[in-house]
């Protein structure tokens, strides 16, 4: 039997699952980045980060080059927790196929 | 039943986000640059070879064959191919991922749909085209779709190599707006010059702007 509890509520949304598939590819997202990529308002898409740095699951970096910038990684608690998401989908997925 | 639909529905995110953000470039600039090299050597051959039977027997129009010209040039991307393999197969080992990874796939199933009318082109080219000396148009065939095989790829391919795609693709479709002057030419020299400009020109100044640029950390 399946605990659907052991899904991590935090990524189980579509916009912060996608903010976190997106930085699991690689490191340090630009914010412009992410929006493009994901096609977000610049408020829902700050929420959602700010929910997952809060968490634990996301690194913020600030750094001036040119301008002010700031970039999105995840961390070591973010990926793990990334891939136990990833495992308890497919054992949802696979239950449902038997 | 809900909870394995939603799951499988994040799961396609999951998958077409990654596919989206990894970045892979299908030719590395060592590749082009050898590639590039190839070309252009084999351009001046071939026009070396014209211009030396041009001197001793100018009676004879061409001296190499319709079906040898193509042949040259299969042969040497032949050896372009296996180059490219290899870099990326040695690439893939010193990141410790497999030779034939997602993203190559990924690549694959973008590139090989633009590549069936060319290779239709080439085995018509053997079995009748050469006939009518029509190294001309096969040329603009490769070229053109070589460029859209590389613009294909533009959803996870870095800008340089999309950019270099609509260089071939402009490439050929002027080549097929000025048809009647560039026919006025004797063959090869024409489809030799394309040829030697593009695959080898148009490829050396690629590897020289990519040579040096930063590759991004998940990018293959």
């Amino acid at each position: 039997m399946l605990d659907f509890d052991k899904l991590d509520k935090a990524i189980h949304e579509k916009g912060r699952l996608s903010i976190m598939t997106l930085l699991a590819t690689r490191m340090g997202w630009s914010f412009q980045d992410l929006k493009a990529e994901l096609n977000m308002s610049d408020g829902n898409l700050i929420t959602h980060l700010r929910t997952l740095h809060k968490l634990g699951l996301v690194a913020v970096t600030k750094e001036i080059r040119d301008r002010p910038q700031t970039s999105y990684a995840l961390t070591a608690k973010g990926r793990a927790a990334f891939q136990q998401y990833l495992r308890v989908l497919e054992q949802i997925v696979k239950a449902g196929r038997k | 039943m809900e909870e394995r639909q939603r799951a499988e529905e994040h799961l396609r995110v999951i998958r077409t986000l990654m596919e989206r953000a990894t970045i892979y470039r299908a030719i590395s600039a060592p590749t082009a640059l050898i590639g590039g090299l190839i070309a252009l050597g084999l351009t001046s051959a071939i026009w070396a070879s014209e211009r030396h039977w041009a001197q001793i027997a100018p009676e004879v129009m061409r001296h190499i064959s319709t079906r040898g010209f193509a042949a040259l040039w299969l042969g040497a991307l032949a050896i372009v191919l296996a180059l490219n393999a290899f870099f990326i197969w040695r690439k893939a080992q010193r990141d410790s991922r497999p030779f034939v990874s997602p993203s190559m796939k990924l690549a694959l199933r973008s590139i090989l749909p633009c590549l069936i009318f060319p290779a239709a082109t080439t085995i018509w080219f053997f079995y009748d085209g050469y006939e009518t000396d029509n190294e001309l148009l096969l040329v603009r065939i490769w070229i053109g779709f070589y460029g859209l095989a590389l613009i294909a790829t533009q959803h996870f391919a870095p800008r340089s190599l999309v950019l270099l795609g609509w260089a071939f693709l402009i490439t050929a479709a002027g080549m097929m707006v000025t048809s009647r002057q560039l026919e006025y030419y004797s063959t090869p020299l024409v489809p030799n010059l394309a040829m030697g400009i593009t695959f080898g020109l148009y490829h050396l100044i690629y590897a020289a702007c990519v040579w040096k640029s930063p590759v991004r950390v998940g990018s293959e």
